[in-house]
């Protein structure tokens, strides 16, 4: 890279020749310099650890014993097994169910808080946080109890109004909505607050403009806030994605009679459960690296897919 | 994290500290009583004791800290996660070199075969048996017009039959469930009853043909079909909450079992009382102590289990945490008949819980038991629960078993 223009020909003193190299080569290293720690952070705990994977992924890998290599025989297991297509609709059955309701109620959190008149506002605002600080554990273990079939506190409602127990951990689609309800109860406040934090940018007399000319809350929402929000729509759809395809610790403390599988017929267990299942208690390390693999190409091809769509897709002017 | 001394340094060359150890235990056995108990006889020793987490939890650290390099100088590991570990001795001292030839005789024989590989280097001193019982609720009993004296009670139930019938008639008396679930009272009890389980003797797997499989199995369906089980899961939620409500009258109780109970719903306490089990004998679970390869302090580690796992010290712990010996020489020191545990009625628990092992036939556990039984369970729960086809169960099953263990 070399400059056509010199230090004279813009009006600048010509530098002693030694003190120009080495101002250029500072001005040239020192940017580098100062993003490096994210890129060795990232190299070290990021993509080592991805490309290591890809690597065991090629091999029968006994953690304590031989390491074989088997080519990618991992991957051709993999296509042909039951519990890894039940595992992928699971993960993506999980997905959906928590992350629509959880992205649209969010929305209409953020636009009610970012009302002029609301009074403690600020009460409001930070309590949307409780439920992301919960540790999930103690999430899921509160929630298994209260959608229990003989003693939760919902079925007894149920049961008081005259209906059926549902079964929630031993049923398919039981299962994924107690998840999705605790996957969305603890994510909403956050994303409701990123939303927030982009509509408090709006200037305000936009929107009072806009009453002024006679519109509505809905349609203020529709033509004011949801433009204004769309990149941060962006980044939560791909987070979320990012997020949703690997939930664990839900579903792993659901259903303890049955934890890695998550039900006597998998029918919750997840990519990521599947994962530790293979690598940590069959010590199949391999075949669990080749689970990440492909779990790693489902999260960025759907991401990749969401950002495609959600940048295409506009709010209707009108 | 380097776990000796600054001061004694020559760890790696022969001259080992013997000073200190690390341990890694798991949640529940009181190892922490134990490390205790040492402590009085070697006061000069410090135990760095880790629980890990449960007895799972602790076998998969275990494998992380045995891939990574960084182990523990001495580690508990349960019977079931044993031969995943046998089958790769390389990652642990032979104890014969550290003298286990002289002291092996003194464990169960067949407790002492399961860490003992082929080649006989020996890799863990077994701590434990899982002897079985039935706990039951005397109140219960009786309001249902069933005898409660233990004696009495275990008389009901000479094979599992029996055992099926007395609880229909429980359930017809009371309208509640006999028992917890199918899998865990049943099956898994029966299952361990055999002289062969998943694997034959020369340690081929053979559970398509395994007939106390099967027996279990199908004893384990006519439970469900008799409507007998609360279909409440072992250790979940539903699970204490029926046993605190007496929402069921029976838990088939290995040793290990005892502790829950006690601990879940401890308003019980002096309502149940423990029977033998139908068939008489039977072993589930017990556990092993190992000293990883990597170990800095080996002698350490096993000095300690020379000390606490000879007859006398699981004598001892036994009175303290109610671990069952594996040491049969102690079966009728009046230290063990004698025990009698309040929370049980008084029951004579040292007793029943050896003599289920002494009519014991041994049987082969390999690498993938653990997993074969779970799949067996878990059909067996799809059936209780009431979506899966009973006639199909076995052979969905045998199917996923496939699956598991060749995937």
């Amino acid at each position: 890279m070399t400059t056509s223009i010199s230090a004279t020909e813009v009006g600048l003193p010509p530098a002693p020749p030694e003190e120009t190299a080495r101002r250029r080569f500072t001005e040239i290293v020192a940017p580098y310099a100062y993003i490096a720690p994210f890129f060795v952070l990232f190299a070290v705990f990021g993509l080592i650890p991805l490309l290591f994977t890809f690597y065991v992924a090629l091999f029968d890998w006994n953690p304590i014993g031989e390491h074989v290599f088997v080519g990618l025989d991992n991957f051709s297991r993999l296509a042909g097994d039951v519990r890894f297509w039940n595992a992928a609709r699971n993960t993506v059955s999980i997905w959906l169910l928590s992350t629509v309701p959880q992205l649209l109620i969010a929305l209409v959190l953020a636009h009610l808080l970012n009302h002029v008149r609301l009074r403690l506002a600020l009460f409001f605002r930070m309590t949307m946080l409780v439920p992301y600080i919960t540790s999930v554990a103690a999430t899921a273990i509160v929630f298994a109890q209260m959608f229990d079939r003989d003693y939760g506190l919902l079925n007894w409602l149920l049961g008081l109004m005259g209906f059926e127990h549902i079964d929630f951990t031993q049923s398919v689609v039981g299962s994924h909505v107690l998840i999705a309800v605790m996957v969305t109860w603890r994510w909403f406040g956050y994303t409701a607050l990123l939303y927030l934090a982009s509509l408090q940018a709006v200037p305000r007399a936009i929107y009072e403009a806009a009453a002024v000319d006679g519109a509505g809350g809905v349609r203020q929402f529709r033509h004011i806030s949801l433009p204004a929000l769309r990149p941060v729509i962006v980044f939560t759809i791909v987070t979320s994605t990012i997020g949703g395809l690997q939930i664990f610790t839900e579903a792993l403390l659901i259903n303890r009679g049955a934890p890695n599988t998550c039900g006597p017929i998998r029918q919750c267990q997840t990519l990521t459960l599947f994962l530790f299942e293979q690598g940590f208690t069959q010590f199949k390390f391999g075949y669990a690296a080749a689970i990440g693999v492909a779990l790693f190409v489902m999260v960025v091809a759907l991401a990749g897919l969401n950002y495609f769509l959600s940048t295409r897709i506009r709010p209707v002017k009108g | 994290m380097a776990a000796c001394s600054g001061s004694s340094s020559e760890t790696s060359s022969g001259g080992s500290d013997s000073k200190s150890f690390e341990f890694w235990s798991f949640t529940g056995i009181n190892a922490k009583g134990s490390a205790e108990e040492y402590k009085k006889i070697r006061p000069d020793v410090e135990i760095k004791l880790t629980e890990v987490g449960n007895a799972q939890e602790t076998a998969q650290a275990l494998t992380t800290a045995l891939a990574g390099g960084k182990v523990p100088d001495l580690v508990l590991i349960q019977g079931d996660d044993l031969p995943k570990f046998v089958q790769q001795p390389q990652n642990f001292v032979d104890l014969r070199t550290m003298g286990a030839d002289k002291i092996k005789g003194d464990y169960l024989d067949w407790v002492i075969s399961q860490s003992t590989t082929k080649d006989g280097a020996i890799i863990g001193i077994p701590t434990d048996v899982g002897g079985m019982a039935i706990a039951y609720r005397a109140d219960l009993f009786k309001e249902a017009g069933l005898p409660t004296d233990r004696e009495e009670v275990g008389k009901l139930w000479p094979t599992w039959d029996a055992f099926i019938e007395t609880g229909k008639k429980y359930t017809a008396a009371t309208g509640k469930a006999f028992i917890d679930n199918a899998g865990g009272s049943i099956y898994s009890q029966v299952v361990n009853q055999g002289d062969q389980k998943y694997y034959d003797p020369a340690g081929n797997l053979v559970y398509e043909q395994s007939p106390q499989a099967k027996t279990a199995f199908d004893l384990a369906l006519k439970a469900v079909a008799a409507g007998i089980t609360a279909k409440q899961s072992t250790f979940t939620e539903g699970w204490s909450a029926a046993m605190k409500r007496g929402d069921f009258a029976v838990v088939s109780a290995p040793v290990w079992l005892l502790g829950s109970i006690r601990d879940n719903a401890p308003d019980t306490a002096g309502k149940w009382d423990i029977a033998t089990i139908p068939g008489g004998s039977g072993n589930w679970g017990g556990s092993f102590l190992a000293i990883p390869k990597g170990a800095k302090n080996p002698q350490a580690a096993w000095d300690y289990i020379a000390a606490t796992q000879s007859p006398q010290g699981q004598l001892d712990h036994f009175a303290q945490a109610r671990s069952l010996p594996s040491t049969p020489s102690v079966y009728q020191d009046p230290k063990l008949t004698s025990v009698k545990d309040p929370f049980f009625s008084g029951a004579p628990i040292g007793t029943i819980y050896t003599n289920s092992l002494l009519g014991l036939k041994p049987f082969v556990i390999g690498p993938d038991s653990t997993t074969i039984g779970i799949e067996f369970t878990n059909a067996i729960a799809n059936v209780e629960q009431g979506k899966g086809d009973p006639a199909k169960a076995w052979d969905a099953a045998v199917t996923n078993i496939k699956n598991a263990i060749g995937g």
